[in-house]
């Protein structure tokens, strides 16, 4: 099948991420395994700086962030060809602990194909490139969580 | 004159306290001369503009670039999403 009709998921919502739909729409009947990488909000740090979040209240800059979506998801099936499906979504808004926040799911025929490799690459990138921020708050005040990844000409 | 709009996300929308505005700019300026501007009209972002990331139409720009007409440009601190 042409990559331009196997499907490929990218949004960015204020909406609960629903893991059954979004599977459902990223298997096809040659599928025979998901990688899925979820991330949600820690209530309670202890790696690093200790500290605990009340909640985090996510913004994007939403068209961009959807195009940029769309790169990681190409850039994942120039990588790793035999993926199948794709889906990446970013929920915004404010949200509290236990709750998902970010899901990437890659299916392939196999799970010996590269496809946990794929999930990871697209939460990693995900981390570098698409515009999203994060503000923290907790029990000691608010702050915006700043990444460190500078973007190259052509990212 | 080019007309632009410019978006403000995160830290420096706090620090410009709005979320976007026009504003008119000479044809050929760069994006470097561009964040000398701001950094000058607007004090509380002078100090951002040293690591400030900036899109051009949706897409990353760097400081050679020339801002095209009615472009849509952004600034936004490094990326935390996830």
């Amino acid at each position: 099948m042409q990559p331009s009709n196997l499907p490929t998921i990218y949004s960015i919502t204020e909406s609960e991420i629903d893991l059954n739909d979004l599977l459902a729409r990223i298997t096809l009947t040659s599928t025979g395994a998901a990688a899925i990488f979820t991330g949600m909000v820690r209530g309670v740090t202890s790696r690093g700086d200790a500290h605990e979040t009340e909640y985090l209240e996510y913004e994007s800059y939403i068209p961009m962030a959807e195009s940029k979506m769309k790169q990681v998801a190409d850039e994942i099936r120039a990588k790793w060809p035999v993926v199948e499906g794709i889906a990446i979504v970013q929920r915004i808004g404010k949200l509290y602990p236990k709750t998902p926040t970010v899901l990437i799911a890659c299916t392939a025929a196999h799970r010996d194909t590269g496809v946990f490799d794929a999930a990871r690459y697209g939460i990693d990138r995900l981390k570098e490139i698409v515009p999203v921020w994060k503000k923290e708050v907790g029990p000691d005040g608010q702050e915006w969580v700043e990444g460190d990844y500078v973007p190259k000409p052509g990212e | 004159m080019n007309h632009i709009k410019l978006l403000f996300f995160a830290t420096i929308r706090d620090r410009a306290g709005t979320k976007s505005m026009e504003m008119d700019i000479p044809a050929d300026m760069t994006i470097l001369q561009l964040k000398g501007k701001l950094g000058a009209d607007y004090p509380n972002l002078k100090e951002s503009m040293k690591s400030v990331l900036i899109t051009i139409n949706r897409e990353y720009a760097f400081d050679e670039a020339v801002v095209p007409l009615n472009a849509e440009i952004a600034l936004f601190p490094p990326v935390s999403g996830g």
